[in-house]
């Protein structure tokens, strides 16, 4: 193909136009989108395939491999209600931590969050006698606050989302205290409160199952085909380029701090309906796995990219990989070991990816 | 190590043969070949997506090529990253910025360099940043070694990177497009100093679009056309005209060969914008000027005149420290770019790779997102409708000839130029009464050149005002109805008519002392 080029150059030949006809028969003046070829060799597809639905591939094998390990036990309709009612919660969190992840900020103040949320909840319903409707409001109120403050402080005055959302951690747990006074609170709950993670009222399903669907479905209808949407995801690709093409980049950071602290007492308040109590302390235990299925959730269906979808299929393969290895009685510390790798895989694959696209 | 192995005569340093690169559906190199020898400058020039860079990042080791081989001197070898190129003396200054953010100024020329060190221990930073500072005055570079490089302009920065091919010591330096948005002073101070290199013996392979540069810096000059190369020939055989042509690929080339702009040529119409005493320390200091509709206003200056710190005032970026910004002749403060764009100011911006698209985004995602709002499918639903976005940017792919398999590739995926011209697409879909253009052409072949000057030209004739802010002086003087001169952030002089030509903007830029030798 190396027609017309000349490794020693002729002297006075300014013929280029002939040489790069020859070479290239007319292609189009500009923009022709020279040699248009398959995909390039060396990737197989599968590869790809894999790890575009790699966990949701991977849910499906541990259901099946679970089903087959321990058949009389594991398929029924009660496990897998079970597994859906246990992963609820922790669902709602984790959607809610995806959109800070997509706008490229992180929140370490959730787990305290969670444990305020519920225990706030309860503490206004049992010490103080707040009507429960009311009491949930409240809470769902002092999200919405503590979300202001730690976007405010990041987005607007500067504030490291590292040390901001970690003070904001301790701070959350000590004013949890101060409503609970370091109690488990579990007098005098109303059942109507008790309900929002009790009730199966419709369809024999658990309202947390519901509940849960309810967000991930509006939130994978607002990241993912809102305009707002679109700038949160711009936002976390090149913030600066996000400003200059005219995003509001320090008002969508402070709304990503409010979601998230919201889905925070939500979870919050439906684990302390779920058990009718509350212990001290109860959320910090929520945050590591929150950020494992949100990044999990990345290297599903849009490598790279915190989803929605994503991170649901990711709850839920952490999930059912805990239930089911518990049903083979394999002791907890494995089950921490397996998770902690089954986590560190999947990120590889999606890199793999990454790096071939 | 590298700069001992002595170079065997007749043997060429570097000698690429047959290299072929294929991205999925795209083929980005086809077959190239050519060599380079000690001492020789080779021009490596070709349309926006031809194949340039990636051909460089092959011999940089950032990318395996698919088939052919590369051969340092005469050995056939493999270049696995570019650690080991840079240790067979290959040094490669790369089209897109890649300094290490927040570090100073030596830090970065002597990245990856043994550092000086005191008792063997300690790094010895007053001898680091004296060896930087040689370096930089090699280049005419008047910067603090010690300085942060996120301060510096674009031009700084890649002047920066250019010193750190010359702390390398390279046999072999590699340019990609070094000279987009320098302005002819640095320019000519590179060209100085690869000639230096040259006759020392290094063997110096250069990529631009700035053909005069290219024919009057280089030994030889290779073509490349759709990944291929399609000649090799010696600079002194060659015109400006006979290399458009190969370039292109066509035989007429007069339109492309010199800056033209088609006008109506109507006069200018009512005042859009009136900057009055803009000052922004360190950069603006009382700065003056008007803008009128169906007016091309150009802005020239030497790098760190002020004429980027001057677009992003404009454009609601940085807050001025005092003066007004007065549109439609009504004072307006523009605290974001948000609000200047509610003003119809748009700003097309230097810094490309930071500011200009979400490079991991689609051409479709990054043109539409200053005008979501405008793509919705239904009128009430805040719901951006793919469908019409896609025709959207079709038609401007379409437009600006931006070369990509379809506007749902990332933007991450195309070469340099097409990049700029994503930029530019979403600029063009926004619209705007005010337009300021930050190095339009930066990195945008002769053909992409001539387009731009076009719609320059189209929507001044619309009635838009455009602020015209270039180092290309030719380019500025054809774009330009008018140009203002910006020195040391003071509008110095302020040419019409007949003034506004080249000379005279150098004149100006220099403070008239120069002007003897300009
Ligand atoms: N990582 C990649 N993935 C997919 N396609 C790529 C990738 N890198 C380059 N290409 C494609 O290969 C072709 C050649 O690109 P290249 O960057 O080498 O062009 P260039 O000659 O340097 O152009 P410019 O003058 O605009 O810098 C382009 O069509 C580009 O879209
Ligand atoms: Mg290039």
């Amino acid at each position: 193909m190396a027609t017309g080029q000349t490794d020693a150059p002729a002297g006075g030949d300014p013929g280029l136009v002939g040489a790069g006809t020859a070479a290239r028969p007319a292609t189009g003046p500009k923009g022709a989108g020279g040699g248009v070829r398959p995909p390039g060799r060396g990737r197989p597809g599968w590869v790809q395939v894999v790890a575009r639905g790699g966990v949701l591939v991977a849910l499906l094998l541990v259901i099946v491999a679970f089903g087959i390990a321990r058949p009389d036990t594991f398929l029924t309709t009660n496990n897998l209600n079970a597994i859906l009612q246990q992963a609820a919660a922790p669902a709602i969190l984790a959607i809610g931590l995806t959109v800070p992840l997509a706008l490229g900020e992180f929140d370490l103040s959730i787990g305290a969050m969670v444990g305020l949320g519920g225990a706030s909840a309860l503490a206004l319903i049992t010490l103080h006698g707040v009507a429960w409707p009311v009491a949930v409001l409240l809470a769902l109120g002092i999200g919405l606050l503590v979300g202001l403050v730690n976007g405010v402080f990041i987005a607007y005055l500067g504030a490291s989302s590292f040390v901001q959302t970690l003070a904001m951690g301790v701070i959350l747990l000590g004013v949890e205290y101060l409503f609970t006074n370091q109690q488990t609170l579990f007098s005098g709950v109303p059942q109507g409160y008790k309900d929002l993670g009790q009730s199966d009222a419709i369809l024999g399903v658990n309202i947390q199952i519901w509940l849960a669907l309810l967000v991930a479905v509006l939130m994978y209808l607002f990241l993912e085909q809102t305009e707002t949407g679109r700038r949160i995801y711009a936002v976390g690709g090149n913030p600066d380029a996000a400003r200059f093409a005219g995003v509001s980049v320090k008002r969508l950071r402070v709304l990503g701090f409010v979601i998230v602290a919201v889905a925070a007492v939500i979870t919050g308040i439906l684990i302390t309906a779920q058990g009718g109590s509350s212990q001290p302390n109860a959320g910090v235990p929520f945050l590591l796995p929150a950020y494992a299925a949100a990044f999990l959730g990345s290297a599903t269906f849009r490598p790279g990219t915190f989803n929605v979808p994503g991170t649901v299929v990711a709850v839920l393969f952490l999930g059912v990989i805990q239930t089911g290895l518990q049903m083979l009685q394999i002791a907890t510390a494995w089950i921490n070991i397996i998770q902690g790798v089954v986590l560190i895989a999947a990120m590889l694959i999606s890199r793999l990816e990454r790096k071939h696209a | 190590m590298s700069t001992a192995a002595a170079p065997r005569a007749g043997v060429p340093v570097i000698e690429v043969r047959g290299l072929r690169k294929t991205y999925p559906g795209v083929l980005a190199v086809d077959d190239a070949s050519f060599s380079v020898a000690p001492g020789e400058v080779l021009g490596l020039v070709g349309k926006n997506g031809a194949g340039k860079s990636t051909v460089i990042k092959m011999l940089a080791g950032l990318v395996t090529p698919d088939e052919g081989e590369i051969l340092v001197d005469g050995e056939p070898t493999v270049l696995a990253s570019s650690h080991a190129a840079s240790v067979l003396g290959i040094s490669v200054v790369h089209q897109e910025l890649a300094l290490v953010p927040r570090g100073s100024v030596a830090e970065n020329v002597f990245l990856g360099l043994p550092y000086p060190r005191r008792a063997g221990l300690f790094v010895d930073w007053s001898a680091l940043h004296r060896k930087a500072g040689a370096v930089l005055a090699r280049l005419g570079l008047e910067v603090d070694p010690r300085a942060s490089v996120d301060g510096l302009s674009v031009a700084q920065q890649r002047m920066v990177m250019i010193a750190r091919c010359l702390a390398w010591d390279a046999r072999v330096v590699v340019l990609d497009e070094p000279t987009a948005s320098l302005t002819d002073d640095e320019i000519s101070h590179l060209l100085e100093v690869l000639r230096q290199l040259a006759d020392a013996g290094v063997a110096i392979v250069y990529v631009s679009h700035r053909l005069e540069e290219v024919l009057g810096a280089t030994d030889r000059v290779v073509v490349m056309r759709d990944g291929s190369v399609v000649a090799d020939l010696v600079t002194a055989t060659l015109t400006k005209q006979t290399l458009v042509a190969g370039i292109t690929g066509e035989a007429k080339a007069d339109e492309s060969q010199t800056v033209h702009v088609d006008r109506a040529g109507r006069p200018p119409g009512a005042e859009l914008l009136r900057v009055t005493g803009l000052t922004r320390a360190p950069a603006l200091h009382g700065v003056d000027l008007t803008l009128r509709e169906g007016e091309v206003l150009g802005l020239a200056g030497l790098v760190g005149a002020g004429r980027t710190e001057l677009a992003r005032v404009l454009f609601g970026v940085d807050a001025p420290d005092s003066g007004t910004i007065t549109v439609r002749g009504k004072d307006v403060v523009l605290r974001s770019p948000r609000a200047a764009m509610k003003e119809r100011i748009a700003l097309l911006p230097e810094d490309r790779r930071h500011q200009g698209n979400d490079t991991a985004r689609s051409i479709r995602e990054n043109t539409s997102l200053p005008t979501l709002r405008r793509h919705r499918g239904v009128s009430w639903l805040p719901r951006p409708s793919a469908a019409r976005e896609r025709a959207v940017s079709e038609e401007m792919v379409g437009r600006l000839g931006i070369k990509a398999r379809d506007t749902e590739v990332a933007v991450g995926t195309l070469s340099g130029g097409n990049q700029q011209k994503v930029v530019l697409a979403k600029w063009l879909v926004h619209g705007a009464d005010v337009f300021v253009f930050d190095e339009p052409t930066a990195g945008i072949d002769v053909e992409g050149k001539a387009d731009v000057y076009g719609i320059v030209g189209e929507l001044a004739d619309q009635g838009k005002a455009v602020l015209f802010i270039s180092s290309d002086l030719p380019e500025l003087a054809a774009v330009s109805d008018r140009v203002v001169v910006l020195r040391e952030g003071r509008v110095v002089a302020e040419l019409t008519g007949s003034q506004v030509s080249e000379s005279q903007i150098l004149h100006h830029c220099y403070g008239g002392a120069d002007a003897a030798s300009a």
